[in-house]
């Protein structure tokens, strides 16, 4: 009686986590900018994200300007997996994992070597960590790859994934307590008439364009970096005036 | 077949190996890490007293080449911590872009064993410490060095000169930092060459802590140093030893920093090389 029970429950707990999967709606993994919204929603917030004349009219940025919690008080970085939002109208059964793989494993490679000398990246938060995150908006559905484009030691995607509308939009969060330090905006168009078409596009000469891109916005990611650490006047005085080399005319005795 | 396949891979290996190492053997000064770095130029009396004294207290030893006052962290500290404050001549795989060492042998030397006139004395010559530097080109390198942007509280960066030859030194958490330092200088006028001491710190999890602990006990208590994103407080961590640099008021303020760093948890010891300012 007490097996006909077990057995009764073990198919019922079986027949029910079926049907769940087979009702249950495919949720495709990509987020979508909605059609109304000038930003992805990646960031949490954005009214505090102004343009920077350091930089240029395609960038909005904010720094925390509290000096515990500026930019200059940490010293290495977490860099996030890159998310992936796709344009508004793009066809998202088009846009594979594989795609998604290949344009964010790039793009966060080139992060790495561009902030990497001046932040050096760890594996785990914590104190003095900053942690990186990053999206890319505004992916789309790109042209037909032809076989012949793609060499053979790179596998080619279904589709190739058009990133001419594409923008950035990330932020450097306190790794313990996730609080806001810097952030960043960028809507430079520097993916103009470029596609990705095979799952390591890095090799492939034909999408050159698609690598240069990714570099370039690594790039401006550092160069918000490098602004933002400059001295102002006031530290400029400071720090001058406090920077004393130790050398062997130096009196000082080891305690 | 499997298996002489391995072997001969093995040997392949191991051949390359042996081509591709090149062993040094040079006359070099023994020195624990703090006072390699910041006692730069001649070895005086004074800077074997810091050696000694430093390397007891657990700054790591390290080798200086005598003949350019190159500072190489070796691979192995026990064969150096017979000679700590001594001449050697060490023998191993040195890396001098990278500033180390896989140490072979050491074997101790006599100050006469290097010939008058020969490069390697230089550095045993006290008069050399006497050859005066250009004070602009000095105050040139100094206004250079702090102008840096990538220095944090948790960099110091330190220079001397000899004649024209300019010695870099200190510890940096940012790779950026020592390259920037070089080519930040090595453009100025009157400057000869250079030595890159400069020595890129890990960011191990426990020093990581330690800094974070450090710099809020003496923010703390001692507030008035840190202005902004800055201070006049260094604090250095390497290995779970804490390393304080730069200029305080008083010595007070300066036991007041040792008391406050040697309640950090899991620092080991604290080098407290805070000047007093004069007057």
């Amino acid at each position: 009686m007490l097996n006909n029970l077990k057995t009764t429950y073990i198919a019922a707990t079986v027949l029910l986590a079926l049907s769940a999967s087979c009702t249950k709606p495919q949720e495709s993994s990509f987020k979508r900018i909605s059609a109304d919204q000038q930003f992805s929603g990646f960031l949490k917030e954005y009214s505090e994200l102004k343009p920077n004349p350091k930089i240029d009219d395609n960038a909005l940025t904010y720094v925390n300007r509290d000096a515990q919690k500026h930019l200059r008080a940490y010293l290495a970085i977490v860099v996030d997996p890159i998310e992936v939002y796709i344009a508004t109208n793009a066809d998202s059964a088009k846009i594979s994992e594989a795609s998604k793989t290949a344009v964010t494993n790039y793009f966060r490679h080139a992060l790495t070597n561009a902030v990497g000398d001046a932040y050096p990246i760890v594996e785990a938060p914590g104190p003095l960590v900053l942690r990186l995150r990053t999206a890319l908006v505004g992916v789309d559905v790109g042209g037909a790859v032809n076989a012949g484009d793609v060499p053979a030691d790179s596998k080619p995607l279904a589709h190739a994934v058009n990133i001419g509308k594409v923008g950035v939009e990330m932020e450097l969060v306190d790794s313990v307590t996730g609080e806001r330090i810097a952030a960043m905006i960028d809507k430079a168009a520097l993916g103009a008439g470029a596609e990705v078409g095979a799952e390591q596009f890095s090799k492939v000469n034909k999408f050159a364009a698609a690598r240069e891109a990714f570099d370039e916005w690594a790039w401006r990611v550092r160069q918000f970096l490098d602004v933002s650490m400059q001295l102002n006047p006031e530290e400029t005085a400071k720090a001058l005036q406090s920077y004393r080399p130790y050398g062997a005319d130096s009196d000082f005795n080891p305690q | 077949m499997k298996v002489q396949f391995i072997a001969l891979a093995s040997l392949a290996v191991s051949g390359l190996q042996c081509i591709g190492a090149e062993i040094n053997t040079f006359p070099a000064y023994i020195d624990s890490d703090i006072c390699a770095r910041l006692m730069l130029g001649q070895i005086t009396d004074a800077r074997i007293q810091c050696s000694q004294k430093t390397f007891k207290d657990g700054s790591s030893p390290v080798v200086v080449q005598l003949k350019d006052n190159i500072v190489l962290t070796p691979n192995k500290e026990k064969l150096l911590k017979e000679h700590v404050g001594k001449l050697a001549e060490v023998s191993g795989e040195a890396k001098f872009d990278r500033g180390t060492i896989k140490l072979e042998s050491v074997k101790q030397i006599e100050p006469s064993s290097v010939p008058a006139g020969d490069p390697n004395r230089k550095l045993m010559d006290v008069r050399m410490s006497k050859v005066p530097a250009s004070a602009p080109v000095m105050e040139k390198i100094r206004h250079e060095l702090a102008m840096m942007p990538y220095i944090s509280q948790f960099d110091f960066i330190s220079f001397t000169m000899v004649g024209d030859q300019v010695i870099l030194t200190g510890w940096t958490v940012r790779q950026t930092n020592r390259s920037e330092a070089y080519n930040r200088i090595k453009s100025i006028e009157g400057v000869g060459g250079i030595t890159n001491n400069i020595e890129v710190l890990p960011l191990g999890s426990n020093d990581m802590q330690i800094r974070a602990g450090a710099r809020a006990a003496l923010q703390r208590h001692l507030s008035r140093y840190f202005w902004g994103s800055g201070s006049d407080i260094k604090i250095i961590v390497k290995n779970g030893n804490i390393i304080l640099l730069g200029t305080v008021a008083s010595k007070t303020d300066s036991d007041i920093a040792t008391i406050q760093c040697n309640s950090v948890p899991f620092a080991f010891h604290v080098f407290n090389l805070l000047q007093v300012k004069k007057g």
